[in-house]
C-alpha cells in the first residue's frame, strides 16, 4: 500500500514534465505509425504490376470491347469478302478478350469478373448474329443415304464405277479413280512386267495395288512406298526416303532401301532390304530377311537423293508385333541362308 | 467457395496439361513429336509401345502420349486416356486406302466416356508429298462435321518440314486454357 502511494506521489511530484513526456511519445508513435504505414503502401505499389489494376483492366477491356462492336456494327452492308474478313478480325478479337479477362481474374473483384462477363457474353452473341446474318450458313438436313450420296458423287467425278455395293468398296472405287491424277503406281495388273523411271516417281508417293504374278522395277527414289493386295510378285525399287507400307502380300520377293519397313498381313515373303532405322511386321508369317542387293546404274544417285545412310542397315532387327517376348526370337521371320539369297536379278 | 472452383485455381497454379497422340500406324505421330521437340527425325523407328515427352510451351507445361498405332497395340489405347485434356489425331493424308479404317478408329474413340471432355485436335499430315489429301478432303472423308460432342480442328501440317506444327498445337492450348482455366 504503501509503496503505491509513493509511487503516486512520485507521478504527482513529477506531473508536469511527465505528461509532456507521455504526450510526446504518443506523437512520436503516431508518427511511427503513420510512416510505417507510408512504407508499406509504398511497397505494395511497386510489387503490384500497372497491369493488375482494375482501372487498367475495365479501360482496356472497355476500349476492346467498342473496337469489336464498331467492327460488327460496320459488317452490315459491307461486300462479302470484306465482312468474312472483319468478322474473323472480330472472332479473334474476342478470343483475345476473353483471354485477356481470363488472365486478370486473380485481382477482379466479382462484380467486376461478373460484369465482364456478361459484357462478353454479349458480345459473342451479337458476333454469331452478325455472322449468321451476313454470311447464312447451309442449312442442314439428315439426309438418308449418306453412302448411297458418297457413291453418287464418286460416280460423279468418274463416270464408270467399277465395283457396287459394299462402303468398303465405294471407297476403293474412290481411291482407285482418283489415283492417277495425284499418286503414280498401278493397280489391278497380272502377269506383266513394269517399269517406272526416276522422272516418274522421284520424291513420290507410289502406290501399288492389286498385282499378281507381275515383275515390278521402280528406278529413282520415291518418298514413300505402299504395296497392297500383291500375290506372286517381284517387286524392285530404288532408295524410298521415308517408309515403305506392306499390306496383304504372298508368295513375292520384295527388295528396296528405306527408312522405316511396315510389314501386315504378309506370308510367304521374301524381303531384300536396306533399312536405316528400323523394320516391323504384324500379323504376319514366314517372311524372310535379306540385306539389299539390287543394283542399277544410277543406285548411287538416288541414295543421295533419298538421304539414307549407306553405312547404316538395320535388316538384322525386325521387331513383331505379335510377338513381345523378350530374348526368344519371333517364329514368324526367319533370315535367308547366304546360300539362298537370290544374287542375279536380271533373269 | 466450391470443389470445382479449388479445382481449378490449383489447375491454374499448375498450368499443366496432359495431350494423348493418336492415329493409325504410319501416320507420324512420333515424328510430330520429336519434330516439335526440335530432335532429329530421321531415325525414328516405328513405336513398340509408346512415347512420354514433358516440354515446356507458352507458359503450360505439356505432357504429351504418343502411343503406337500398330492394329495389335490399339486396344491398349484405352489405358492412356484417363485425365487426358487434349486428343490429338494424326491423319496420313497420302494414305487413301486406310481413310475408312482411320474414320472407323476415330469416331469410336470419341464415343470413350473418359475422352468426353477432351478438345480434337486433328493433324492432317505429311502434306509435303505430291499425292496428299487437302485438309478439306480428310474432313469430309472422317466425316468430322457430324462431330458435335468435342470441340474439333483440323490443321493440315508436315512433321517432316515441321509446317503448321506450332500452329495446331498452339490452337490446342488456346482451346483447352478457355475450358479449364475460365472462370464460370
Amino acid at each position: 500500500m504503501a509503496s503505491v502511494i509513493e509511487g503516486n506521489e512520485e507521478n504527482g511530484f513529477s506531473g508536469e514534465s511527465g505528461a509532456v513526456r507521455i504526450q510526446e511519445r504518443l506523437q512520436k508513435r503516431h508518427q511511427a505509425r503513420i510512416e510505417d504505414a507510408e512504407r508499406r503502401k509504398e511497397a505494395k505499389e511497386s510489387h503490384s504490376v500497372a497491369e493488375e489494376k482494375s482501372e487498367y483492366f475495365s479501360s482496356t477491356f472497355n476500349r476492346e470491347r467498342a473496337c469489336i462492336e464498331e467492327l460488327l456494327s460496320s459488317c452490315s452492308g459491307a461486300e462479302r469478302a470484306v465482312v468474312t474478313e472483319k468478322l474473323e478480325e472480330a472472332t479473334t478479337k474476342t478470343l483475345q478478350l476473353q483471354k485477356f479477362l481470363n488472365d486478370s481474374m486473380q485481382f477482379l473483384t466479382q462484380y467486376e469478373l461478373r460484369q465482364a462477363q456478361a459484357a462478353l457474353q454479349k458480345l459473342q452473341t451479337s458476333l454469331s448474329e452478325t455472322k449468321e446474318e451476313a454470311l447464312p450458313r447451309k442449312k442442314f438436313a439428315f439426309r438418308t443415304r449418306t453412302k448411297a450420296a458418297d457413291k453418287a458423287s464418286a460416280q460423279d467425278a468418274h463416270p464408270p464405277p467399277r465395283d457396287e455395293g459394299t462402303p468398303l468398296e465405294t471407297s476403293r472405287t474412290q481411291v482407285d479413280g482418283a489415283a492417277p491424277a495425284e499418286q503414280c503406281g498401278f493397280s489391278n495388273m497380272t502377269s506383266e512386267f513394269i517399269t517406272k523411271t526416276a522422272e516418274e516417281i522421284q520424291k513420290r508417293d507410289v502406290l501399288l495395288t492389286h498385282l499378281t504374278n507381275c515383275k515390278v522395277r521402280l528406278f529413282g527414289s520415291p518418298s514413300t512406298l505402299h504395296l497392297k493386295h500383291i500375290d506372286g510378285c517381284e517387286i524392285l525399287c530404288g532408295p524410298v526416303s521415308s517408309s515403305v507400307f506392306v499390306d496383304n502380300c504372298r508368295n513375292s520377293v520384295l527388295a528396296f532401301p528405306c527408312q522405316q519397313l511396315r510389314t501386315h498381313n504378309t506370308t510367304d515373303t521374301q524381303v531384300y532390304l536396306h533399312v536405316t532405322s528400323r523394320a516391323i511386321i504384324e500379323d504376319c508369317r514366314a517372311v524372310s530377311f535379306a540385306p539389299f542387293t539390287w543394283s542399277y546404274p544410277t543406285l548411287e544417285e538416288d541414295f543421295t537423293v533419298s538421304g539414307l545412310d549407306r553405312a547404316r542397315n538395320n535388316w538384322t532387327e525386325v521387331d513383331d508385333f505379335n510377338w513381345l517376348a523378350a530374348g526368344i526370337p519371333s517364329p514368324n521371320w526367319t533370315v535367308i541362308p547366304e546360300a539362298d539369297r537370290k544374287a542375279n536379278w536380271d533373269s | 467457395m466450391g470443389l470445382l472452383t479449388i479445382l481449378k485455381k490449383m489447375k491454374q497454379k499448375e498450368r499443366e496439361m496432359r495431350l494423348l497422340m493418336l492415329g493409325l500406324d504410319n501416320a507420324g505421330k512420333t515424328t510430330i513429336l520429336k519434330k516439335f521437340n526440335g530432335e532429329d527425325v530421321s531415325t525414328i523407328s516405328p513405336t513398340l509401345g509408346f512415347n512420354i515427352k514433358t516440354l515446356e510451351h507458352k507458359g503450360f507445361k505439356l505432357n504429351i502420349w504418343d502411343v503406337g498405332g500398330q492394329k495389335s497395340l490399339r486396344s491398349y489405347w484405352r489405358n492412356y486416356f484417363e485425365s487426358t485434356d487434349g486428343l490429338v489425331w494424326v491423319v496420313d493424308s497420302a494414305d487413301r486406302l486406310r481413310l475408312e479404317d482411320c474414320r472407323q478408329e476415330l469416331s469410336a474413340l470419341l464415343l470413350e466416356e473418359r475422352l468426353a471432355g477432351a478438345t480434337l485436335l486433328v493433324f492432317a499430315n505429311k502434306q509435303d508429298l505430291p499425292g496428299a489429301l487437302s485438309k478439306e478432303a480428310i474432313r469430309e472423308a472422317l466425316a468430322l462435321d457430324n462431330i458435335k460432342s468435342h470441340h474439333w480442328c483440323i490443321i493440315g501440317c508436315s512433321a517432316v518440314t515441321g509446317e503448321n506444327l506450332l500452329a495446331g498445337v498452339d490452337w490446342l492450348l488456346d482451346d483447352i486454357a478457355a475450358r479449364i482455366f475460365t472462370a464460370d
